[in-house]
This record gives C-alpha cells, structure tokens and sequence, in this order.
C-alpha cells in the first residue's frame, strides 16, 4: 500500500521564518520533505487568494509563516497577515474543503528546531486529512466550483476593501469619525464574505452556461429567493443579464 | 587619497577593509595565511543566534577579494616600517606559494594527487592536507599553495607530481620571495589570538588522552564540513561520544600559566557547543564544569537559560583537578570538588573538551618592534587609554581591533574594526585639508 | 523573446552532493521550460565558480541566471553581483535554497531529497522565467549626520564624523552635554577622574566648526530615508528642521532604581551602585563596612539578561573605598569581570582584602534594618554556610535598562527594538552597530549595556558606518518596492492606511503613488489594494503564482 504523501506549499517571510528555517537546515534538524517553500519579503505579501489558488490547483496543505507578532521586520507586516488570514479561514469554510488544510505560524529566525517541528505537524497534519478532492483529473465539482468562488471572493475588491480597512476602522473610525467594534466589524465580515461568495458561484455558473433561478436553487441548496437577490446583485454590478426567456421563465447569462 | 593597510585578514581585518574599500579608500590586507578568514572561519556555528559561522563569513571574504579597493597579500609579513601618520612607507614581505595565482583555478587536482599528508592547520589537526593545498574549500584567494618543509621535491627532490596533473601549469617551484613596498596613511593591526596549548597542564592529560580534546578541535569535529562530516566520533576509536564534559579556563584565570585573565568568550562558546550535541542527539550528556558563568553581552544569558531549561546542559562550578583515562576503553574520568557538599565527586566522559585561554599570537612580538607600538605584559597589543581611545596605541595614525589587544567576541571585534576605519579616515581627512 | 535561463547546481563539496544526486538534477533542469544551459559546480560561491557563472552566460547568451546551492540570506549579494559583471541585471537572478532547506534537512532520504531538490529548481526556473531588469533608485546623500543623544558616545560619535569631514548636530535633552558621565568618580583602569575626560571632551564638541548642539531638545518627527531624511527637533524656541543624510542613535540608557527590593527606598542606608559612585565623587561615604549585592533586578525573569558592567563598577568602587579604609562584601552570583582589564582589577580587589561571597539565585539575601545597621544574612555553597554581616551601607548592583522613551523613539525612527527593549541591530555578530534599516545606526548601551571603552569603540565604529555613505556621496536602494498602476488606482487610500512607513502617498489627482526610496518592499500594499492596482517588483502577483503553480507540477 502506498501511502499518501502531501503536496504542501508554504509561504515563508524572508526575515523570520525563512532564516528559521535555514536555521533547521544548519543545525541538519530533520524534517519531511513534502513542503515547498515560496520566499516572500513578509507573510503579509500573501493574498487569501494566492492559497485559494494554490488549493485550486491541487495543493492538499498551505501553510504561511511569519515572525511572531511584535517581532516583524516590517513593523506591523504580520498583523496583516494575521487579519488576511481570518478572512481565508472564513472563505475556506465555505469551499467544503477541510479546514486543516491551511495554517498560519509564527517562527523567528532562532527557531530552527520549532521549524522543523511546524512542518511534520504540519505534513501529519494534511496526511490525516487525506488527498485534495480538487485534484485533477477527477475533482470534486461542487468543491471546485466553491473554491473558484472563493478565490474570486477573495480577488474581488469588496472583501479585499474589508480586509485593508479593518485596522483603521475597528481603532480610529471612518471618515465621519465613527469607530467600529471588532464584533460589529465581524459580523460585518460574515455577511460579506456569505454574499462575495454566494454571488460569484452563481456568477460562475452563469459564465458556464444560461441559467434560471429554480435550476441555480436547486443545484445550489439555496431558497430562489436568495438565489434571485444574488442574480439582482450581480446584474446591478452589470456581470449577469437576462439572456432569454423561456416558457416565461428567464435564463440569465453572463456578460 | 592614499591607501591604508590593514594587518590580518580575519573578521576584523577583513571588517576594517571593506568599510574603508566602501568609502572609496584603497586598502592593502596583509594576511599571514594562505587565505584570509580568520579563526571565525573554522567555527561551526556562532553564539548565541547559532548562525553557520563559514556561511556568514565568506559573502564578506569573497567581497573583501571581489573589492576593487582592496588588494590582499596572503602568506605575508608586514617587514617594515617608517615615517608618521599620513605617511608610512611600509615593506611587505609576499612568502612564495610555490604556484602562480594567476594561473591557479583551485581545482584541487593537485592535492588529490600529492602523496604526501600533513595535519590540517584549518582542521585543528584533525584531518590532513597535502603538501599541496587549498587551505579550505571556501578560501580566499582559492589557490593552492605548497608546504615547502613538506613537499617531496622541495626536501628530497624527487616527485614534481603536482606540476604534472596540474590542467593550467601553475605550480611554479622557483617562485621566489618578494618585497612589495607601500605608501600608506595609516596602520591598522588585527591579527587576532591564538589558543593555549593546553599539554602543560599535565593532569588534564592533553596530548597523552586521545579524547581530550581543545575546543577548536572540538569545533571542526561538530561541524558538517569536519573531518568526521559533524558525527561526534572520538578520536580514540571513532565511537560516537554521548556523553561529553567541557572544562572552562583551561590555562586563563590563573597565575600558573601566566594567563591570569577571563578570555572573554569560552562560556558562551562552550555553551553553543554543549547546544550543538544536544541538537544532533538530544539524549547526550552534556556537563560544563565552570568557575563563574560570564554571561555579560548582550542575549548571553538567555542563551545559557535556554541551554539549561530547553537542552538540559549540565553545569558545575568547580575547576576539576585531574581527568583519569581508562587505559582500556579510553574513557575518562573527571575528579572535581563540590564545594556544596565538600567532597571529591567524579564524573565519567566519553569525550572531554577543554576551553583554553585565548592568548597573544606567537607574532605579536616581532610585529610590534616592526610597527613600533608596545605590547602589555603578556604580549597583547597594548592601547594606552582603554576609556578614551579603545582602539589607538599611542603611535599616531597605528591602530589597532579586534583580539591582538585583548580576548574579545566576534560582534566586539567587527565594532571596532570599523572603530580603526573611522580613525583611518580621521588621517585621511586631515591630510587632505593639510592639518 | 523567450528567455534563456542559465541554471547552476552547487555540489557544496558534499553538503549537497551526499545527499541530492546532483548530476540527475542538472539533467532535469536542462529539461525545464526556458532553460538554456545547466551546470553542476564544486563550490559555485568559490571564484571558480564565479567566473564559470560569467562565461557561461556570455558563452550561451543567457539573459537570466538561477543558482540551486545555500540560502540567499548569504549569497544572493554575491551572485547577484557576479550577473551584473557579466551584464545581466541583478533582478534576472533567483536562487533555489536546495541546502539549507533541501539536503540538510533531509539527509536521511536521499530520493526525495532529490525529488524536492527538482522541484524547488522548477519553482525558480518558473519564476526566473518572469522576472524583470529593475533600476535600482539612486539617491544624493546629504553630507550631514544627525546624532541622538549627548553622552559621551554621541559626542565621540559626533566628532569622529566631524574630523572625517561631515556636518553634525547633536540632539540631547537634557540641558547639558555629558550624559551618564557625568554622575561617574573615577574610571578604571587608570582611575583618571571622570570630570577629566568629560570636560575636554564637552570643550572639544561644543568648539568643533562642523559641530551643532541642541540641548534641552527632543526628537519630534523623522521622515525620509538614507541619504534624504527631514528630521523635526522640538527646541526651547520651537520646532527645528533638519536635512540629514544619515542618523547615530546614543541615547544611552538609565540605571535601575529597584524600589522595594533589599529595602531600598525603605532604608537610605540602602543605595545603588550608581549612588554610591556620586557619593564617591562629592566625598561623601560615612560607613565603614559596605555589602554590595550584585545581580539586583537583572538574571530574573523580569529581566533576564546580565547588564555587564555592575561587577566590574562594584569591583572598581570597592577598591576605592577600600583604600578609605573601609570594609567591602561583595555578594554576587558569577563574577562577570572578563577580559584583561577587569580581570587585573578583579585581582587586585582580592588582594586588598575584599571579601567576594557567591550567593543563590534561587537563595537571594535577607536583610534585615537594625538601629546599627543592616543585618546582611546569605548562604554561600562555595562555604556551604549562611554568612551573617551587619553593614552600615547596603549597596545594590543594579542593571542598566532602556531609556523611558527608547519605544517612542524606535517608533518614529522606524527601527526595532530586543525583547529586553534595547535597540536591535541588524545582526548581533557580523552587523553590531547597524541597523536593518540603511542609514541609521546604533552606538553605546542604548545598544546593550557596556563600558564606556566599548562605548567609545562603537561610536567610532558607527561613525566610520555613518559616513560611508556620505563619502560616497550617492547611494542606491533596493529595487524590491511597490508600483501603483495609475490607471486602475481608485484612490481609496487603503494602501496608505496599511504601510508602515509612510511610503505612499496620494498625488495631486488623488491618485496614490510609492515613494520610492522610502519603500521597504514589504508587499503589505500590494497584498491589500482593493483593485489589485499595486505591483511589488520582484515579488509580483505572476510571480508568486508561477512559482505556487510550479510546485504542485509533477516532474
């Protein structure tokens, strides 16, 4: 029987977690050889998007490590990686996919052992898990079709607004001076990720093919009735338009 | 503007040139050795972030060779030296290689192919070279270079195997000495230290135990590029040791051998080093006997709290009296008092490490009378106001850094090389305005 | 035009070699899209394997080079360097890190080391492959240096920058230059009187041509960058502002006052080492029997790191008093007089009868305030006894710690601070006294604590780093930075809110723009703009994504 070895990718900053990881490597500490490592200058340069295309693309584990908060080369890089984070982890949860597929760490540049430590858990971890229901030439088509939804989410501007705004709405208000609390903020957050999701898997649908509304419900799970609001949403932002209708019923298309 | 020469090519000769070479000046870096790095060249690992000590360094020695305002003078001697600040006239003495460097691409045929073997210096006498050699793999220059006391056709005149493997005719026995004289502004000296031999301390048993080892010896013997690839094989029967006691101020704080100073940096080193078998094999014994633990510079302490709390480093304040060997197995058998309890204890050792007192290079004193600035009593480079003028001799435009004027750690010495070069371009500065 | 990727397998002598089979590697490589010629060298950082490097990219008209050997943090420069002589832009190399984090790491499995060794050499192929020549901004560094902090480091510091031929202004707080000097006696080795080295020294600075001071000022506000930055400093008459090319920080450090611990505060019979030493100055020490404890408030968890210089002060200050005629204990843990220096005075305080008593971290002292005096009760396991002194003057060691403001100003300088709050240097062995950040600098116990030789030597060193710079008078800063696409920018200011150095800004159509020398190339910006309008050279999205891409191939 051959066991399963998992596809990992993981972003490493270049000034904490990448010398830590080197670090492991001086100090010849072992460790699976299942992660691929991508340098970046600072956790923070990872999109949600970059790892929802990674998943895509038939990852069965990402990871991200930056330096412990406070310890930043960039000051304050790592609490946008944290913040950008969450918003992954809320996207992830709509795709179906399991949510140990991704971590974030943290892990200075003396941390040589911790490295090596993060990734075995971390290899166990995705092992345990199982393979990527994503990968080709057999994905699982829902899965795809929310993964795809979720990447576009995460690439589109009202979540990445949220996201870049979160800092400077939850601790100084917006423009008129009014402070939002991190709950309110949340919930917030919730809804937009339920809405940027819900409005470009159907987005994507109708990219396939004409669609109605009941034939999106019923393939989606979702009462018509939101279906409709989201097919409303989405010709207000001018994607989607009447393509025909037949037998009285309108098939929407993208544009 | 003139150049300014620099004596010694480790961390700190080579730190003085490039800060000087960076603002534009030229700088001559003479080097006893066929390469410059130093002794941080043949550690393993740096306290306390436990960088790869070689991987650190060379980037800086490959930019000191690459530096098109420094010239290095390997395997040479500062010989002389006149006039005042702003104007030495300096006689620098290029010992042969025996192989032309320009010719030389550091293959490595030539020693592959030499029949004759020495220990090697840069192995602590571990392992060997040849007697044709490449100092170390990441040498700078990367040029053979021939041990005349060892080469067959220099003592016995037969052999000349070298020249004939050699794919780009350099090896060139008639190379002669050479002379190369300077104009300068200014001196800096940074010759660095050198270790106690520690065989006069006969109850330690150095030279006679097979497994005890100095702490330099210890270095290349844990390190990957080592002569045992880093497994901790003891010298004795190659067994790989588990249970290892190092000995602090081995030579140093003691009137006995005339070293009665705290060289400065063996508890730290010691300590990376009890780190570094712990990492490689977490169920090793590690026991440091110390007198008092310097943990003075900065992130010292936590380091040792960490040895302590995270690897279980074992450490015992006492100076052991007598290491016993098994004349069987080769173990040791260390005797020490435990002033808590005040008894004789004893502890057994696959492997004992002694961590030596840094002392004056053997060179010191001949380059002193040469350069004309004092040594202190035990022969390191005296400064005259350690509070003022931590890096000046008192002859005007001689300086010196790093461990020729005294034990010190790596980050100290960089700090003040860089020290001599803002005092290097003081002169420079005043030349210019004609002060 | 396709590109033409030279790829160079290192062997590491066998660092690699043992472990990845290099050879099957180099023929894999040769196999990858856009490769044009593949290699295995020795040592490929040696200079043989430098100059192999520029022939074959001259040989094989090779416009982008990729090195599969150590890590970048070391090499990278170095290779880097190398493509340029040979006339390929620095930016057209990548690095593939198939040592530290491939053969290293994995020294036990062999195939797949092999295996991951194929695959981080296809991740960088991939990315080469898409990489772009940068220009590297170039900047006019303004001969002048600003220096925080007027003790005796700032003003060493200051004046070596002087004598090298550069303007200075000191910005020092307090009213008077001189700093922590100024409550010292003597000064060991030579027991010179403190006042005889400050006063000339004051005399020197205050008179230097190319010497500014500002006392009683504050650092208000520092924009910029190396070679460029606009400092605001608040003076009595208002806020100043300054144009400096680089920055000194020696702001020095306070002594700890341990209220409550062995009952200072509680007792004036209680002092610190530090008081005393002013008693010492005014000649005022009315006891006959001092205990000195060392280690009070430092090597404990609040504060867990050895302040230096307390051993060598207590030593130093026992033997003056000693020659007084009084009576010292010096109570310590582990005597930290290293070195030559302190190790001939620790001698010599034996010699001359000075009592040393090594306590317990876990046993500290008790002492217990009577009518005559201060019942000092410790146990020492170097004589396994509880000694009992009664002193008529308990003197505390206590450790050097961060100057109250060292957050506030590590803020607005944009530079790190340790866990214990001292300032961070850009690396503690080979880069002591700089920081990460180019053009400012770190000198004396602002950076650790230390004495004031070593104080010196650092102040010198920074003023030889300082001035390179300036004596080059141009210097170039990565090109690694954010770029916004003007024509997608909404304006929104989202990129703004998120820098952390004030690095963008919006232009006058509103529009934001990157200021180049200020940007660190973090990608914070680009990872956040809502229209995707920012591009990070050298770390673009297209990047990233081939490289992701790459790795989950199959070889």
């Amino acid at each position: 029987m051959s066991t399963f070895e998992p596809n990992i990718v993981g972003f490493l900053c270049n000034w904490c977690s990448y010398a830590g990881a080197d670090l492991a490597g001086v100090s010849r500490i072992q460790y699976p050889t299942n992660m691929r490592v991508i340098k970046v200058m600072c956790s923070g340069r990872v999109e949600p998007g970059m790892v929802l295309e990674l998943l895509e693309a038939g990852a069965d584990g990402v990871m991200v490590t930056g330096c412990h908060i406070g310890d930043c080369h960039y000051i304050s890089g790592n609490l946008h990686t944290k913040r950008k984070f969450a918003l992954l982890q809320r996207l992830l949860a709509k795709t179906g996919l399991e949510p140990q597929r991704i971590r974030l760490e943290w892990n200075s540049a003396a941390e040589g052992q911790r490295f090596a430590n993060l990734v075995k858990e971390f290899t166990e971890q995705v092992r345990a898990v199982g393979p990527t229901p994503l990968k080709a030439p057999t994905p699982d088509a829902a899965k795809l079709l929310n993964t795809r939804a979720a990447l576009a989410a995460a690439d589109g501007f009202r979540l990445r607004a949220l996201v870049g705004k979160e800092e400077k709405l939850v601790t100084e208000g917006n423009v008129y001076g009014d402070k939002v609390a991190q709950d309110e903020f949340t919930e917030a957050m919730d809804e937009a990720v339920e809405t940027e999701f819900q409005v470009h898997r159907i987005h994507i649908m109708l990219q396939e093919r004409p669609r109605s509304v009941k034939d999106m419900a019923k393939q989606l799970g979702l009462q018509p009735k939101a279906v409709l609001g989201y097919v409303v949403a989405l010709r207000q932002r001018g994607w989607v338009d009447v393509k025909e209708a037949v037998e009285g019923t309108p098939l929407y298309a993208a544009q | 503007m003139k150049p300014v020469l620099v004596i010694g090519g480790g961390i700190a000769g080579i730190q003085a040139s490039l800060d000087l070479a960076d603002r534009g000046t030229k700088v001559h870096l003479v080097e006893r050795t066929p390469s410059i790095g130093g002794v941080m060249a043949q550690l393993d690992k740096t306290f306390p972030t436990m960088d790869c000590s070689i991987c650190i360094l060379a980037p800086k020695m490959i930019e000191c060779y690459r530096h098109p305002n420094i010239t290095i003078h390997t395997q040479s001697e500062v010989v002389g030296l006149e006039g005042s600040v702003g104007d030495f006239n300096v006689k620098v003495l290029e010992h042969p290689r025996s192989v032309d460097s320009a010719k030389c691409t550091g293959c490595g045929l030539c020693s592959e192919k030499c029949p004759v073997k020495k220990p090697s210096t840069f192995q602590a006498g571990l392992g060997q070279r040849k007697a044709i050699y490449l100092a170390f793999p990441q040498a700078v220059p990367l040029i053979a270079t021939i041990d005349r006391e060892a080469c067959l056709w220099f003592t016995k005149g037969v052999c000349r195997t070298c020249e004939k493997v050699c794919p780009s005719k350099a090896v060139d026995y008639e190379q002669k000495e050479n002379v190369v004289e300077l104009n300068v502004s200014s001196v800096i000296a940074a010759t660095g230290f050198e270790q106690y031999n520690p065989k006069d301390i006969g109850e330690y048993g150095y030279g006679r135990y097979k497994n005890v080892l100095t702490a330099l010896e210890f270095e290349r013997l844990v390190c990957a590029s080592g002569p045992t690839g880093g497994v901790l094989n003891r010298p004795s029967d190659g067994k790989v040791s588990h249970n290892i006691v190092f000995i602090q101020c081995v030579g140093s704080r003691t009137q006995t051998t005339g070293y009665p100073y705290c060289s400065s940096s063996c508890c730290m080193y010691a300590t990376k080093e009890a780190v570094l078998i712990k990492e490689h094999e977490p169920s090793s014994h590690v026991t440091i006997f110390y007198m008092d633990l310097k943990t003075f510079g900065k992130g010292f302490q936590g380091f040792v709290d960490r040895a302590q709390s995270h690897w279980g480093v074992n450490y015992i304040r006492g100076r052991p009296g007598e290491i016993r060997e098994d004349p069987v197995t080769k173990s040791l058998t260390i005797l020490y008092e435990n002033t808590e309890v005040g008894k004789v204890e004893r502890v057994d050792a696959d492997m004992v490490v002694l961590c030596t007192a840094a002392v004056p290079h053997r060179d010191n004193g001949k380059l002193a009378a040469v350069l004309g600035v004092p040594l202190d009593g035990y022969g390191f480079f005296e400064v005259g106001d350690p509070v003022s003028a931590p890096v000046e001799t008192g002859k005007p435009g001689v300086y010196v850094c790093g461990s020729c004027h005294g034990p010190r750690d790596i980050p100290e010495s960089v700090a003040e090389a860089s020290a001599t070069a803002a005092k290097a371009a003081e002169d420079a500065a005043r030349a210019e305005v004609g002060q | 035009m396709a590109p033409r990727i030279g790829v160079f397998i290192c062997r590491c002598g066998i660092n690699i070699a043992a472990y990845v089979d290099v050879p099957k590697v180099v023929e894999y490589a040769k196999t990858l899209p856009g490769v044009a010629y593949a290699e295995e060298n020795m040592y490929t950082c040696s200079s043989d394997g430098l100059n192999k490097i520029k022939e074959a990219i001259k040989k094989h008209n090779l416009d982008r080079v990729v090195v599969a050997s150590c890590t970048p943090r070391t090499h990278e420069p170095l290779f880097q360097a190398t493509c340029e002589e040979a006339g390929v832009n620095k930016y057209l190399f990548e690095m593939a890190n198939i040592r530290d984090q491939c053969s290293w790491v994995h020294m036990r499995e062999p195939e797949k080391a092999t295996k991951k060794a194929k695959d981080l050499i296809r991740m960088a192929v991939a990315k080469a492959a898409l990489l772009e020549p940068d220009d590297e901004p170039e900047i006019d560094v303004i001969p002048s240096t600003l220096v925080i902090g007027g003790g005796v480091s700032g003003m060493r510091a200051a004046l070596s920058v002087a004598d090298q031929g550069f303007d200075v202004t000191i910005v020092e707080k307090e009213p008077a230059l001189g700093g922590k000097l100024r409550g010292f006696d003597s000064l060991f080795p030579h027991k010179q009187k403190a006042s005889e080295v400050l006063e000339p020294l004051i005399e020197k600075v205050t008179t230097h041509p190319r010497i500014r001071v500002l006392t009683e000022s504050r650092l208000k506000s520092v924009y910029g960058f190396i070679g460029n930055f606009d400092i605001g400093v608040e003076t009595g008459k208002g806020v100043e502002t300054l144009k400096v090319g680089t920055i000194i920080v020696a702001v020095g450090a306070e002594v700890l006052k341990p209220r409550g611990l062995y009952l200072y505060g509680e007792d004036p019979r209680v002092v610190t080492q530090s008081e005393l030493e002013q008693l010492l100055h005014t000649g005022s020490v009315n006891a006959e029997k001092i205990v000195m404890i060392q280690c009070s408030g430092s090597r404990s968890a609040e504060r867990p790191y050895c302040s230096r210089i307390c051993c060598n002060e207590a030593v130093k200050n026992a033997l003056n008093v000693t020659e007084k005629g009084k009576e010292v204990y010096i109570l310590y843990r582990d005597l930290q007089t290293y070195g030559i220096h302190y190790s001939r005075l620790e001698q010599e305080a034996k010699r001359k009868g000075i009592r040393f008593l090594k306590y317990q971290a876990d046993k500290p002292p008790t002492i217990t305030a009577e009518p005559n005096g201060l019942k000092v009760s410790v146990y020492s396991p170097t004589v396994n006894e509880t000694v009992e002194v009664t002193a008529n003057m308990l003197v505390l060691s206590t450790p050097l710690v961060p100057v109250s403001d060292a957050k506030e100003l590590s803020q607005m300088l944009k530079v790190p601070l340790d866990s214990n709050g001292f300032f961070m240097e850009a690396h503690v062995k080979l880069r002591p006294i700089d920081f990460a950040t180019d053009g400012i600098f770190v000198c004396g116990t602002a950076h650790s604590p230390k004495d004031i030789g070593e104080s010196v030597a650092q102040a010198l060193g920074v003023a030889s780093r300082a001035s390179i710079p300036m004596a080059k008078k141009r210097v170039r800063t990565a090109a690694i930075m954010s770029q916004v696409d003007q024509t997608r920018c909404s304006g929104c200011g989202t990129c703004i809110d998120v820098c952390p150095y004030n690095a963008l800004r919006k232009n006058e159509k509103g529009l934001a723009e990157t200021i180049a020398a200020v940007c660190k190339g973090c990608g914070v910006c680009g990872a956040t703009c809502p229209e995707k309008a920012i591009t990070m050279h050298h770390f673009t999205d297209e990047q990233i994504q081939a490289q992701g891409l790459a790795a989950l191939e199959e070889d």
